[in-house]
């Protein structure tokens, strides 16, 4: 790609604006940073992380360059709700999944990653099955922010994009080799700053720049009647039902999110999760109005890219001052989501391929842990880097791997409430879903005919094991059947007979039912009877110096049981971290 | 929709970022403030 015809910076200007953010953050990095640093807190920073820090970090996480693009790309699509339809959806999966996160977080208080916590409650094939699916996840997700800076500065430098690639993979893994998730945590609160306060100015400047309200009357020729339609259906089918299926799934699969889950003190986990929920939606769809501008304006993105849109209504109504602080919040849009990827694979690393399965837990050296990660970031971001050149559909690809992690949601949050699964039971329904889902979504089989319709069939369960295990984190089991019951008998007559033709919402949906049912069907009548309070004992510090670890980041009161993993006493997180002095 | 509710629409969402800055900001200064007064390290 060559940047020089498009080009709105400099090179001296676009190296000075990375060295300034990639340089901030290292030096804010080293603040934090400890000759000897410690296992456990190079991967959940102690387990007791305030809400500024843990809300900020969520918010930034949740949030990447593509969810940007993608929002815009939206509004731009299907006219005024589409971004609703990307950012709605998205802001209240992070909602939906905080009672999940709370229950998770009493029966694994200090665990690292969710994996971690499957092997403790079933065993090694679905540890390994959670972790290979994070581990594909967050390979992709960094490359997909690697490629994002590429084509920013591609875009708006006479940088290439290589060159792009390189500068961003060099300086995310400068600030975060050292201290890992701590790291990560405490830049993504300068990140997040950034890019809020960016938005907050750059949407209302373009807004009036470019003639709003009055070009609402002018360009609303450019509208189709679907766009121009807030309850469109079109976008309602086409974007939204098929983000609320994958986003779930995101939320549960993603060890990003895990691993804040598990650092965030347990008593601000509600807080956390609701900031970041109204952060999270306030942004993306906020950024994604920038599309609907677009569409009234006519706007034309170069070669019809669409992942132009932003960059070049960027580039044509701000000012060179704004246009830096639009590089920099999508800068710090894909630093801070790639910086919690490279966390989250070395966790994984660390203590599930190494703590869990190489040495087992009780001989794990804490200081071969940490060598572990820190290779396990070089090596990722050199796989990322390499990955970026092929320049592969990212959307597509998340989509896959949105869909694969659907397999894997009932079983996962069954494990933490039902004793009856099983090892077996969990394994089973994951590979038999994505049996299934592979054909659908790929079209390997033709779905005009009987197929199509136990396509639909499972993709109408599959719509009330959704709503189901929503209703279910908030109301309990009771109400979540009647609810999945209900959307089941309410959906059916529109969906049996047209679903199938909506191959990605249904690869996503007969994912779920699939994994549900055989799940269900293989533990309804076992006689087990799992006792959750093993996993606190069987997850839990690798490193004795995390004690004191726990002791320095909480103050004074060091107690001799400082640093043993507690189990809550109640879901609503009440528990004090050990060595407390309040 | 009308012009001025298609406004609304589109400008609530910095005006709702800007909130939420305040709100992360505030609870991060002030649990620094905290740390610091505690002599203890944020994270």
């Amino acid at each position: 790609m060559d940047g020089t015809e498009t080009a709105q910076f400099g090179a001296l200007a676009v190296v000075g604006l990375l060295v300034l953010f990639y340089g901030g953050t290292f030096l804010i990095s080293t603040r934090i940073g400890k000759k000897d640093e410690n296992a456990d807190g190079y991967m959940t920073g102690g387990n007791n992380i305030g809400f500024g820090i843990s809300a900020a970090s969520m918010t930034a996480t949740w949030i990447w360059a593509s969810s940007m693009y993608a929002s815009a790309t939206s509004g731009y699509t299907y006219g005024i709700s589409g971004p609703i339809h990307y950012g709605l959806w998205g802001a209240l999966m992070i909602l939906f999944i905080y009672p999940f996160g709370k229950r998770i977080r009493a029966v694994a208080p200090r665990a690292h990653t969710l994996a971690e916590v499957m092997f403790a409650r079933h065993g090694r094939s679905s540890q390994l099955m959670l972790a290979g699916s994070n581990i594909v996840g967050s390979l992709i997700s960094l490359m997909s922010n690697f490629i994002a800076g590429g084509v920013l500065i591609s875009l708006l430098s006479p940088f290439t994009f290589t060159q792009g690639v390189f500068a961003v993979a060099a300086g995310v893994l400068l600030y975060t080799l050292w201290s890992g998730f701590r790291a990560s945590v405490l830049t993504d609160f300068v990140q997040v700053v950034a890019m809020l306060g960016a938005v907050a100015v750059i949407v209302p400047f373009i807004f009036f720049a470019a003639d709003f309200p009055a070009a609402f009357e002018s360009g609303a020729h450019h509208l189709t009647a679907q766009q121009g339609n807030f309850f469109s259906s079109e976008a309602f089918m086409q974007q939204g039902a098929p983000y609320i299926a994958a986003v779930l799934a995101y939320a549960i699969g993603n060890q990003t999110i895990a691993q804040r889950l598990f650092a965030v003190k347990e008593s601000l986990i509600k807080p956390t999760f609701i900031t970041a929920t109204v952060g999270y939606g306030a942004m993306v769809i906020g950024v994604g109005m920038l599309g609907v501008l677009a569409l009234y304006l006519g706007f034309e993105p170069t070669g019809g890219d669409l992942n132009n849109l932003i960059p070049e209504m960027a580039a044509e109504y701000l000012p060179p001052v704004l246009l830096a602080f639009f590089f920099i919040m999508i800068v710090g849009a894909l630093s801070s989501t790639a910086d919690s990827d490279l966390a989250a694979l070395s966790s994984i690393v660390m203590a599930d391929v190494y703590g869990q399965n190489m040495t087992g837990k009780e001989k794990a050296n804490p200081k071969t842990m940490l060598l572990i990660g820190r290779l396990t970031m070089v090596v990722a971001t050199a796989a990322a880097v390499a990955f970026a050149s092929l320049q592969l559909s990212i959307l597509d690809l998340l989509v896959f791997v949105g869909a694969l992690w659907g397999a894997l949601v009932f079983p996962v949050l069954a494990s933490f409430y039902w004793e009856k699964v099983t090892n077996k039971a969990f394994t089973t329904s994951v590979l038999v879903a994505l049996a299934v889902f592979l054909p659908v979504r790929f079209g390997w089989i033709p779905v005009d005919g009987v197929f199509g319709v136990a396509v639909d069939v499972l993709s109408v369960a599959g719509i009330g094991v959704v709503l189901g295990l929503m209703a279910f984190g908030f109301f309990g089991l009771k109400p979540a059947k009647v609810i999945a019951v209900v959307a089941v008998v309410a959906s059916a007559p529109f969906a049996i007979g047209s679903l199938h033709e909506y191959a990605t919402l249904c690869g996503s949906l007969v994912a779920y039912s699939v994994s549900t049912l055989v799940c269900w069907a293989m533990s309804a009548r076992r006689d087990e009877h799992f006792d959750f309070a093993v996993i606190a004992e069987r997850t839990g510090d690798f490193d004795d110096g995390a004690a004191a670890a726990a002791a320095e980041s909480v103050g004074a009161g060091t107690g001799p049981e400082s640093g043993v993993p507690h189990r809550s006493g109640d879901s609503d997180g009440g528990r004090e971290p050990a060595g407390s002095a309040k | 929709m009308s012009t001025l509710a298609l406004s609304v629409y589109i400008l609530m969402w910095p005006a709702i970022v800007a909130v939420v800055l305040v709100v992360i900001s505030s609870g991060f200064f002030r649990e620094w403030a905290e740390a610091r007064r505690n002599g203890r390290r944020m994270i």
